[in-house]
């Protein structure tokens, strides 16, 4: 194992994922608004010196993935040599490494002896970057109305920060920037953090040791990678999955996925795909790439193997410019993971040829965001929840119930802490959706409905979700999940349906109620075990008996 | 006499003291009947228990109900519209890249979970009155049907008020008398509803399993003469007479590793130390607290098979490093000690009961640490050849000699202890170059002395009689309870006020409890305020001495917590945000008063022996002591092994060791 010993490699490399995590927890821990303490949508970790993620605190995989691309486009900009102890970088721009506008990647060089070993990074979801409306604009036409773009961009810490002309300008660009403010500082916190780990291990080893170590963690990722390649059969498969529509026509969004999968590598080519649309369900190049590559580790390799740019190198991607999956500027990108889910879906679908044992049915799949907001004399209040669905199903177990899927990791605000924060809504329900799921040998998991109540006059609701019109496919004769929808139950007793994509103004008295659905099933559903029945049927998940219908066919 | 009978999941340990004499026994635990192994130690001991006056008792009874699900037939009743609460949880995933993830599961069916019509608001004011007329119609007709033991109750905001919780639990009572109903307010008095839930229902999954044990275990004390106080120790540190635990089972859970400590903490303070880092190895896990000041540190949460427990408990960090910890080379090549391990059959492969892969116990015998004839006082004969040929694939794999390969299979079982101190340490703003580290459990103290080095500490304390602290926790803790009220307020000078009118409140309840458990005597406080800047998520429990109670003002307490979140964070020293009071918790102590001594065995005065053990890359000539026949005042230099019946000390080069008037065995780094 190079000049490095197996104890010094195992013990600095077991440091440096540790510290990643602790970057993550006080990220999280430290934050402010309510999308990054309570939903955790956000996520650090150590970079090398060239830009490479070495380890990482598992929170969003979306985010996670590319973090290597999204430096490498501030270090072309400002080479490493030049940087000053005190500089940080900062990019959220979808057409040069980053994602979309909200999530702010931050990364802070470590320098050991006047030279740089080494980034801090964090990326957090921001609450309100400016734009078109409070939280979310889904009526953005292209990306200047989905807030404030940091290109590629070098700042000090000391002169432009703390007070200082770049922190005013942001300040003066968001609706709550309170919140927005504190969350930046939460991730220079983190930065911090993990800067002072790297450097304590640097002190205690020496700057070789972790700097090899850091290699080595991405070769030893590479190799697990490419073991679990070896192991695959051989071939082409295709697979192909949908958005809705992008919110103007009816128009299905289809996303197409070559898997080829050769000796020890993979290339995914989404030729094919549709070409980018007018709404913000473009997918930056970035986001892409980690919705891909977040299957392919997901299905070939054990959890175990930690996440770094080592994973990505047997993986090659193509994707045509132009298309839904590599936008040209200016597009809007803003609900980036709804086509990025179907990228993953694509993915798994070509996989599931060859590795049926491996995969999952498609679940719910998509990151449904759901925003509120009122202006009232103290401010902008605003309200960002991101809801999840219900997993597919796998050979051997039945989907997960109600959780976020499967790029990202959410979580919910507890009921009580809505309740304190915020006066203009309270939830008035949350629960599993009985017979949400596509049943099949295994069920998907379940999807859930939560349902807000508004207090107030003038309050605004944005959403954008996804498989309201087009439902997760089954697997090896599973039957398809079922939709989603979103309903406002208005005061004067009228009912409108929403479509996916949509903004509305409530009032004090309406009701609006959000249905995430449930994952398809895998396998046919004569399969599935009497008990597995009887249990969702007692439990109250299962309104009908599936072998009712069975018994009146035999009959 | 004080007795303190711990049953751990292999071994049931007993410590009895009496003025300056302590009778140490070991005895098998009886799994299915824990009692059984009790009683079999009380006997073993040969003790009178007509003598005794106090007797501790640790256990897992609480833990396993849990674990392997045989705890009571239990309902939950929730806010209309949130029945779901325990299986929604928090939507997220523990493993990121799982496809086949599950959510950790509550141990009730969705069938058994209802649902009362009511609503209460944030400061706990009504929306919606508790419908009475629905819950005599429909619930309870349906609770009486389901035949439960138990009953849980979790309401929305009931933290803030717990009337419609009160409401409903005399409602049940009066309809279904005998059943067991456990309300949220009772246990977790603290916002954030999908965690009291979880706190809420184990509590009263366990407690009928709790109630008839110690039920059971009281008749079988009595039957045998015994007159003295019955008490049962809690994961907070603290005990309570066996009669109050059975209203409050859910604070019984991980009493043992709690027990460690104390003990530990107790027994380090004879010697003066009271700034301290615990650490207790045992056959498959290492149990890590940081302690200051004499008191161990708390964590506001705890959970057990990834169900979430908000009660105070002591914070212990565990990582899968014991002395049957295996260690393997995983598919990238990659060398790991633990999680896995050997247990304790087939055990590490030197116990000669079928066991071929190497552990870090294997490790020991390879390097000379532990003699295969002297292992438990010589009481079990270990397989030195067995260690030796288990350590041979990995020697071949890395080129390494099977020395080398043992030695870095140790080093990697420190690594992983180094960084679950570091978690109660420097992840929590403490240097633990600040701190004596304190090693207890079977492997303990044959690790410290390199763990230490790695840390950057220079004092080990090793208690006597390391390998049973835990039972002598048992009779050397305290009688504590905790109360925590959920109260936001925006901190300024009337907030500060009604913060310590509150506290006055809490002292009061706690002492009337204290009354009740008929545990006269002064109690100490200790207060803490959760604040975080408004905004946050998550608070930062800030201690408020106790001098400064009666002059409470905001600019202080605003002072106190920007530290705090300094020290963590590595930010929000300036106090340009405005703060807030989230939580406000009081522990009340009793304290026995005069802990028991816990002394050292002592065996004549014998020449040490010669021995060889293989230290950094090569063997050094050291002397072996034995523990017992040490003299108060004897320099040991290291390299040295210190024998002694329930643990082996190994004292490195540049190390001193030496026993103080207090027993314990102080080993110092040269400067």
């Amino acid at each position: 194992m190079s000049q490095l010993g197996p104890i010094d490699y195992a013990v600095i490399s077991q440091a440096l994922i540790a510290g990643a995590r602790e970057m993550g927890v006080k990220l999280i821990r430290s934050a402010y608004s309510t999308i990054l303490r309570e939903a955790r949508d956000g996520s650090a970790g150590l970079m090398d010196r060239d830009g490479n993620t070495v380890a990482q605190a598992e929170l969003i995989p979306m985010q996670l993935g590319p973090i290597g691309e999204t430096l490498r486009a501030c270090l072309r900009r400002h080479p490493v040599e030049t940087l000053k102890e005190g500089d940080f970088l900062i990019n959220n721009d979808p057409f040069e490494g980053g994602q979309h506008i909200p999530d702010v990647f931050i990364f802070t060089p470590i320098f050991v002896s006047g030279r740089v070993v080494g980034f801090g990074a964090s990326v957090a979801h921001h609450l309100d970057l400016g734009g078109g409306a409070p939280g979310l604009n889904i009526h953005a036409s292209d990306v200047y109305q989905e807030g404030l773009r940091f290109p590629p961009s070098r700042y000090s810490f000391e002169h432009d920060w703390n007070g200082g002309s770049f922190e005013r300008l942001v300040t003066a660009n968001v609706r709550v920037p309170d919140l927005t403010i504190g969350d930046f500082n939460a991730q220079f916190a983190a930065n911090a953090i993990g800067v002072m780990r790297v450097k304590q291990l640097c002190e205690r080893y020496g700057t070789d040791k972790v700097e090899t170590a850091m290699r080595e963690m991405q070769d030893y990722s590479e190799r697990r990678v490419r073991a679990a390649i070896a192991q695959a059969p051989k071939g082409t498969y295709y697979g192909e999955d949908a958005v809705d529509d992008d919110g103007l026509s009816d128009e299905p969004l289809v996303v197409k996925a070559k898997v080829t999968i050769a000796e020890d590598s993979v290339e995914i080519d989404f030729e094919g795909t549709c070409a980018q649309v007018k709404r913000n369900l473009n997918c930056p190049y970035s986001s892409t790439l980690s919705a891909a590559l977040s299957c392919v580790k997901s299905v070939l390799t054990s959890p175990d193997i930690p996440y770094n740019e080592g994973m990505a190198r047997p993986i090659t991607i193509k994707v045509p410019y132009g298309s839904l999956l590599n936008p040209r500027p200016p597009a809007p990108v803003r609900a980036r993971m709804i086509p990025a889910y179907r990228v993953f879906n694509a993915v798994m679908k070509a996989l599931a040829q060859a590795l049926p044992d491996k995969v999952i049915a498609t679940g719910f799949d998509c990151t449904t965001a759901f925003c509120l907001s009122h202006l009232g004399e103290k401010g902008y209040s605003v309200y960002l929840e991101i809801f999840g669905g219900g997993y597919g199903a796998s050979k051997d177990a039945d989907g997960c119930d109600a959780v976020d899927s499967p790029l990202s990791n959410c979580s919910n605000a507890p009921v009580e802490s809505l309740d304190i924060d915020y006066g203009f809504f309270r939830i008035v329900g949350y629960e599993l959706a009985p017979d949400s799921f596509g049943l099949g040998a295994r069920r998907g998991g379940a999807g859930f409905t939560r349902r807000c109540e508004i207090l107030h006059d003038d309050v605004q609701l944005a959403i954008y979700s996804d498989r309201f019109r087009l439902a997760p496919e089954g697997l090896l004769g599973g039957e398809p999940g079922q939709r989603g929808y979103c309903r406002v139950f208005r005061a004067d007793g009228s009912v409108e349906e929403l479509k996916s994509k949509a903004a509305l103004d409530l009032g004090k008295g309406d009701i609006v109620e959000m249905f995430v659905g449930g994952g398809a099933g895998f396998g046919r559903v004569v399969e599935r075990p009497d008990a597995m029945i009887e249990r969702d049927l007692a439990d109250g998940l299962l309104t009908r008996d599936p072998r009712s219908a069975r018994k009146l066919a035999a009959e | 006499m004080r007795v303190g009978v711990e049953v751990g999941g292999t071994f049931t340990d007993l410590v009895a003291v009496e003025g300056g004499r302590v009778v140490v026994t070991k005895v098998p635990s009886t799994p299915k009947s824990p009692d059984v192994g009790a009683f079999a130690a009380l006997t073993a001991s040969g003790i009178d228990l007509a003598r005794i006056e106090d007797l501790g008792h640790g256990s897992t009874v609480a833990t396993n109900a849990v674990l392997e699900r045989k705890g009571a037939t239990v309902a939950f009743i929730a806010t209309a519209g949130f029945r779901d609460l325990l299986f929604m949880q928090r939507h997220d995933r523990r493993n990121i890249y799982d496809l086949f993830y599950a959510k950790p599961a509550p141990p009730v069916r969705r069938k058994d979970c209802f649902e009362a019509v009511e609503r209460l608001r944030a400061d706990g004011s009504v929306e919606t009155p508790l419908d009475e007329a629905k819950v005599r119609a429909e619930l309870l007709p349906a609770l009486r049907d389901g035949g439960y033991r138990a009953i849980a109750i979790c309401l929305l905001n009931a933290y803030a008020d717990p009337v419609h919780e009160k409401r409903l639990a005399a409602l049940i009572g009066e309809a279904l008398p005998g059943v067991l109903v456990t309300c949220s307010h009772q246990v977790a008095r603290e916002f954030r509803e999908f965690e009291r839930a979880s706190t809420t229902l184990l509590s009263a999954y366990v407690q009928p399993v709790i109630d008839g044990y110690l039920h059971r275990f009281e008749h079988k004390l009595a039957d045998a003469g015994f007159k003295g106080r019955f008490t049962v120790m809690q994961s907070n540190g603290g005990r309570l007479p066996a009669e109050a635990m059975r209203q409050s089972a859910i604070t019984a859970l991980y009493s043992g590793p709690a027990a460690g400590v104390v003990g530990a903490t107790r027994q380090a303070a004879r010697s003066g130390y009271k700034d301290l880092i615990t650490f207790d190895m045992g056959g498959t896990s290492t149990d890590v607290c940081l302690v200051q000041d004499g008191r161990p540190s708390l964590a506001a949460e705890t959970e057990i098979d990834g169900l979430p427990i908000r009660t105070p408990v002591l914070d212990i960090v565990s990582v899968g490093a014991g002395g049957g910890s295996l260690a393997w080379v995983d598919d990238g090549g990659m060398l790991r000690v633990g999680p896995q391990s050997a247990g304790a059959d087939p055990g590490p492969a030197c116990y000669g009961r079928g066991g071929t892969e190497p552990a870090t116990t294997d490790a020991h015998i390879v390097i000379g640490t532990i003699r295969p004839g002297a292992f438990l006082g010589g009481r079990m004969q270990l397989d030195g050849e067995a260690a030796r040929r288990a350590f041979e694939p990995l020697a071949e794999r890395f080129s390494l000699s099977i020395e080398q390969a043992a030695a870095s299979a140790l080093q990697l079982a420190d690594a992983n202890i180094v960084r679950a101190i570091q978690l109660v340490s420097t992840e929590r703003g403490r240097d633990p170059r600040d701190y004596a580290l304190v090693p207890f459990g079977g492997a303990g103290p044959l690790h410290a002395a390199r763990i230490a080095e790695e840390l950057g500490i220079s004092t080990i304390v090793v208690p006597p009689n390391a390998g049973v602290i835990s039972a002598y926790g048992l009779v050397a803790s305290d009688y504590t309870k905790f109360d925590a009220v959920t109260r936001k307020m925006k901190l300024d000078e009337t907030a500060a006020r009604e913060a310590g009118r509150i506290f006055a409140e809490m002292r009061a309840r706690l002492a009337a409890q204290f009354a009740d458990m008929k545990l006269p005597g002064t109690l100490d406080y200790t207060h803490t305020l959760d604040m975080r800047f408004v905004g946050q998520a998550f608070e930062v429990g800030v201690e408020i001495p106790a001098n400064r109670l009666g002059s409470l003002d905001a600019a202080y307490l605003a002072e106190l917590f920007a530290d705090a979140h300094h020290r963590t964070f590595m930010h929000g020293a300036n106090l340009d945000r405005p703060v807030e009071i989230v939580t406000l918790r009081v522990g009340a102590t009793l304290p026995i008063g005069g802990a028991p001594k816990l002394d050292r065995e002592k065996l004549e005065a014998r020449a040490p022996e010669q021995a060889q053990i293989f230290h950094g890359e090569a063997w050094l000539d050291c002397a072996r002591h034995t523990a017992e026949a040490l003299n108060a005042g004897q320099e040991i230099a290291g390299p040295a092994v210190i024998e002694g019946y329930t643990a082996t000390t190994w004292v490195p080069p540049g190390w001193t060791a030496g026993l103080d008037a207090a027993d314990n065995l102080i080993l110092r780094r040269s400067p």
